[in-house]
């Protein structure tokens, strides 16, 4: 019953997919950042990996990109490789690009342009497996095209969002603040500008509107959270994953004379023991698929009258 | 939110099904995933693809032992029916698509004429038509309607022909037309239960034995059977046959008999006449129906006291026939035992029916023909139903018999449960048209908006998720967006998302997806997507794709920033070939978007630029003049930015000293003038951006334009220049050669020019502008 699209290689970490589930992006140990497509995209039945770059020797090269062929090597002897951790695919409307979060706690931004039309010289040489999936006479390449690096703290998580003045990056610090960049130019991805504010404009910070736990439950780690799409409903669905399960939340869309949402939780699902490693809801917010430490891939919806249950569960076998 | 699919796999190999669980267990069932890598595994990782595709990531821990690292696998939530192949179920999903489509439109039509305060029963009255019609449609794509069992063939000893098994979707789809939508037939209901028993009884074997699979076992073992009528099977068989109506089949086994053989005639004269006397009272059955078909065996009566009247005829006979004489003159045991069975069969004998029917449904069925032919109203074939199903107890759950049961006890949520579970979404949102036709209250509890479904009706959220399992397969999505319109509250919002969600890079699917955001109205995800596709193309190298797609999504940031990058080659010498690339872009670029800003400039600076390359080859005057008129229009216009002026003025230093003569007028050299010293002054701001040029540019410029002015006062001698006086400074010079006292014109109509008149000409003393020429040394002061 099930099919099998992608082979990946000894020693990826994470992978992700685009919008239009055509591209597989996949992130290794060894730090290598892998683009896999399919050749017939109406099928989308086999990805082949279209394209191979690696994290840290193109973050050299566009650190020092003036270097010569031996100092190159010894500076690549220096830089300690990094593993990437996550892969995530940036809006569609700014291109194909990807953030990666790596081990020791940079992100880099990577795009796929044709060469030359991104400034950062020096680039391709390091590239050791790049070939143009279209068969253009113009090679294809996925480019670094920004680094973010800080000595104090490292990113841990990251996550996009389009808003009306342009795209927006989060990325969650292991210091504890979050930090929200705003492109500058939607065509170049390399000028981010840190905001210091936003969401309330008027009072130049952000407020929280909410708080989704029980007075109980205040203080539970949370391991993952995952928002539905609305399509429609007067309500946004919220889903929270704490080691007493998974709660759902139904969560107001106007807010009181204090600002704040009316919140409700309409049930929390018990299944997965263990961590809750991941929540997706699919397109219509109907179902919500989750995985964790259990190794299970369980699938959630609610009936008629409202009662989330268990629909199905998967379990890996060889 | 229900979705209460079951799961299929890629039914495209193999169509295999994951069984479903029922909602109601607290355990959902665990199905494996084959991945094939070897263990352990390290993490996995999901993401939802196009509908009701999942992808799973499975990653292995780091080895180096030559193994695969991971592997992603896909699962497809099924569309719920097993028996349908996907291409097959494809069909289905497109040609259900019209009569879907035509039925909406027709309800949105009554709708708004209702509103119109035109009587609605008056279109209610049409209303069930219009549902049989879309019936009809939908029912003719589920297979072939042609009975199986019913039918009798040529072939002497072929009792039951085998043909192409029906579909439960096509026997499901039947009995809620019969029941629901059929409303002309109502008052025939029972003989419409014995036509679909007839066409749908082998569907029903497949979980316990029934007349049609005795049937088919008979039917093997005829032709090793000699003396049929000795075969205690074939009495057996026969009666179920006719039990449940199938009386073709009944008066042809009957003919097989061996006192029709020529050489028996004879014999058993009395035993054929008795057989024949059944099989014409089998064929004289009273029937209360529209018609029957051809070759059907029956009397039709439409209205009921001629039926009654025919009935009560037709009882008299058999019980004239049951009381004979000839009874006793028939010597074959099984024959007349058998004989009388059937015709206790025909009297309604509940003993005899019962024995000769195996499913509750046939018995249901016998007792609608024999005993009750007028049973009416739901509550009373319900509860024949119950009594059936106490004498029959069944040996296993069947789909069609649990929506039966719900469609005979008026239970919508549980027909429509039965229906989701066990025959997929695509039935669920055609069938909801069939439900709330039959009945008021199922139109109220279907499409009444519930808090619970955030604010939908149970008819919206079956449609969502039939759109949404359109919407897995690549070859279905388009038809997606037909139901997702008819949805009022969510649907455009899924239709938002699931038309973002489609690839941009081919242009065919790039257009159809265009054309499906136009015929809706989608602005908003329609700029989206040429948006998503302008990036791409632009991104990928395809210049001109990209700012066409961010054109026609009206993208006046992006456009306004590729006019920015475009602006890094003002007044710069670039290569033909760059040059006609850059020419191209701006053609398309200033083709539609006037608003963004700068793109006029980039327009009239092509234009410029056309002219004065044509200077540069073919040197005529009449191509420098037009091009020192694009120039004077590119300077005097508000939208050329400042710090492109210099650089535009450098570009056009040949226009300035044309040989010839001079090309600029007084008053368009003074322009210039005014425009150097309006840039002298914005370059003491600290945002002034400076353009690369070479450092000798701004003098040059100035050196150029002071000529010009020079040689048109000269050679007009303008009145305007009224007098020349002697500067009272002295001015210092870098090269020392000032510190004199100078002479200078003063131009009185031009004021602003006089500081740079003097400044630029140290050494003017003659009105000869021959003279001035020589004495312009470049060796000049600023004020």
């Amino acid at each position: 019953m099930e099919k099998s699209l992608v082979d990946l290689d000894n020693g990826t970490t994470c992978s992700s997919w685009n919008y239009s589930g055509q591209r597989l992006a996949a992130g290794s140990v060894d730090g290598f950042l892998s683009i896999f497509d399919s050749r017939d995209p109406a099928a989308s039945s086999s990805f082949t990996c279209t394209s191979k770059s690696r994290s840290y020797l193109a973050q050299l090269a566009c650190l020092c990109p003036l270097l010569n062929a031996r100092d190159r090597e010894e500076a690549e002897g220096e830089v300690h490789e990094t593993g990437i951790v996550k892969v995530v695919w940036t809006p569609p409307e700014f291109g194909d690009s990807v953030a990666c979060v790596c081990a020791d706690g940079t992100l880099s931004l990577w795009e796929e342009v044709v060469e030359g039309t991104n400034s950062i010289p020096n680039l391709h040489p390091f590239s050791r497996h790049s070939r143009n999936y279209l068969g253009n006479t113009q090679p294809l390449q996925w480019k670094l095209c920004k680094s973010f690096k800080s000595n104090s703290s490292q990113v841990l998580d990251v996550q996009f969002g389009v808003s009306l003045s342009g795209l927006k990056m989060v990325a969650a610090y292991s210091d504890g603040h979050i930090r929200v960049y705003e492109l500058l130019d939607p065509l170049e991805l390399k000028n981010w500008q840190l905001q210091v504010w936003e969401f309330d404009q008027a009072h130049q910070r952000w407020l929280p509107v909410a708080e989704l736990a029980l007075p109980d439950n205040k203080g539970d780690q949370v391991y993952s959270v995952a928002w539905a799409p609305n399509i429609g409903r007067p309500y946004e669905v919220i889903a929270v994953a704490t080691h007493k399960g998974i709660a759902l939340w139904h969560l107001g869309l106007i807010p009181d004379t204090d600002g704040r949402l009316s919140v409700e939780q309409v049930a929390v699902l018990s299944g997965h023991r263990g961590e809750v490693w991941q929540m997706e809801w699919d397109m219509s917010g109907m179902t919500l698929a989750t995985t964790g430490s259990d190794g299970k891939v369980r699938l959630w919806q609610s009936n008629l009258n409202g009662v989330w249950h268990e629909q199905a569960a998967f379990e890996p076998t060889t | 939110m229900p979705v209460v699919a079951p799961l299929s796999g890629d039914t495209s190999s193999s169509g295999s099904i994951v069984p479903f669980s029922p909602e109601v267990s607290n355990h959902s069932v665990v199905y494996p995933l084959r991945h094939g890598l070897k263990p352990p595994i390290a993490r996995l990782s999901i993401s939802w693809s196009r509908g009701n595709t999942l992808r799973v990531s499975v990653l292995r821990k780091s080895f180096d032992d030559g193994e695969a690292g991971g592997k992603v696998v896909e699962v497809r939530l099924g569309n719920g029916d097993a028996e349908i192949s996907d291409a097959q179920w494809r069909r289905i999903a497109y040609g259900s698509v019209t009569p879907f489509a035509l039925l909406q439109n027709r309800r949105s039509s009554i709708s708004s004429l209702s509103k119109m305060s035109i009587s609605p029963p008056h279109y209610h009255v049409n209303w069930w038509e219009y549902v049989m019609e879309y019936s009809k449609d939908i029912g003719s794509l589920l297979g072939n309607p042609k009975s199986p069992s019913g039918t009798v063939i040529e072939d002497r000893r072929e009792v039951v022909k085998t043909v192409e098994e029906p579909t439960c979707s096509k026997a499901a789809w039947e009995l809620m037309e019969i029941f629901y939508a059929d409303k002309q037939s109502q008052p025939w209901l029972p003989e419409r239960l014995v036509d679909w028993l007839t066409d749908y009884d082998c569907l029903l074997s497949s979980t316990q034995t029934t007349v049609h699979s005795k049937l088919v076992g008979f039917q093997k073992e005829l032709a090793s059977l000699q003396l049929i009528e000795d075969d205690p099977k074939y009495w057996e068989v026969m009666s179920s046959a006719l039990a449940i109506g199938w009386l073709e089949l009944a008066v042809k086994m009957l003919r097989l008999h061996g006192s029709y053989e020529l050489d028996q005639l004879g014999n058993r004269e009395t035993e054929n006449g008795l057989v024949e006397a059944v099989a014409v009272l089998i064929s004289n059955l009273p029937r209360m129906r529209l018609e029957l078909a051809e070759g059907k065996l029956g009397e039709c009566y439409k209205a009921k006291p001629d039926f009654m009247k025919a009935w009560e005829k037709w009882r008299v006979q058999i019980t004239k026939l049951d009381s004979s004489a000839f009874w006793v003159h028939c010597d074959h045991l099984q024959t007349r035992e058998g004989l009388k069975n059937m015709l206790q069969i025909m009297l309604g004998s509940t003993n005899s029916l019962s024995a000769a029917t195996c499913h509750w449904v046939e018995l249901y069925v016998s007792h609608l023909l024999y005993i009750r032919p007028f049973t009416v109203g739901l509550e009373s074939m319900y509860s024949l139903a119950q009594k059936c199903m106490q004498l029959k107890p069944m040996s296993g759950a069947h789909k069609l018999i649990g929506l039966m049961v719900g469609i005979l006890g008026e239970n919508t949520e549980v027909v429509l449960a039965e229906l989701s579970r066990s025959f997929g979404p695509w039935m669920v949102a055609h069938a909801i048209e069939l439900l709330t036709a039959g009945s008021d209250q199922a139109e109220v509890l279907l499409h009444e908006e519930r808090d619970n479904l955030g604010e939908i009706s149970i008819a919206e959220l079956h449609r969502l998720v039939y759109a949404q399992l359109l919407a897995s397969h690549v070859l279905t999505w388009q038809i997606a967006p037909v139901y997702l319109i008819s949805c009022m509250k969510q649907g455009l919002g899924l239709l938002e998302i699931l038309l973002y969600k489609q690839p941009v890079q081919h242009n065919e699917m790039l257009l159809k997806n265009i054309e499906i955001c136009r015929l809706y109205d989608l602005d908003s995800v329609n700029s989206n997507i040429k948006k998503i596709a302008g990036v791409y193309h632009w991104k990928h190298g395809r210049k001109g794709a990209g700012v066409f797609w961010l054109q026609q999504a009206r993208d006046e940031v992006r456009l306004n920033r590729i006019a920015k990058h475009l602006f890094d080659s003002v007044g710069k010498s670039i290569s033909d070939e760059s040059f006609k690339q850059w020419e191209g872009l701006i053609e398309l670029l200033g083709s539609e978007s006037k608003t963004a800003g700068g793109l006029e400039f980039l327009h009239k600076y092509r234009d410029f630029k056309k002219s004065l390359k044509q200077v540069h080859t073919g040197k005529t005057t009449d191509a420098a003049r037009q091009a020192a008129e694009l120039l004077i229009s590119l300077m005097k216009n508000p939208s050329t930015p400042q710090q492109f002026w210099l650089p535009l003025l450098y570009d056009s230093l040949k226009l300035l000293n044309w040989q010839e003569r001079p090309l600029l007028s007084v008053s368009q050299t003074n322009l210039l003038l005014n425009k150097l010293q309006e840039l002298s002054m914005a370059r003491l701001r600290p945002d002034f951006v400076e353009v690369d040029l070479p450092p000798q540019a701004l003098n040059s410029v100035r050196l150029a334009l002071a000529t010009n002015l020079g040689r048109v006062v000269g050679r007009h001698r303008s009145p305007s220049v009224c007098r020349t006086e002697t500067c009272p400074h002295s001015f210092p010079s870098k090269h020392g050669l000032a510190k004199r006292r100078i002479s200078f014109s003063v131009v009185e109509d031009f004021k602003s020019v006089y500081l740079l008149y003097i400044c630029l000409i140290p050494a003017y003393v003659s009105e000869n502008p021959d003279d001035m020429r020589e004495s312009c040394t470049g060796d000049f002061c600023c004020v």
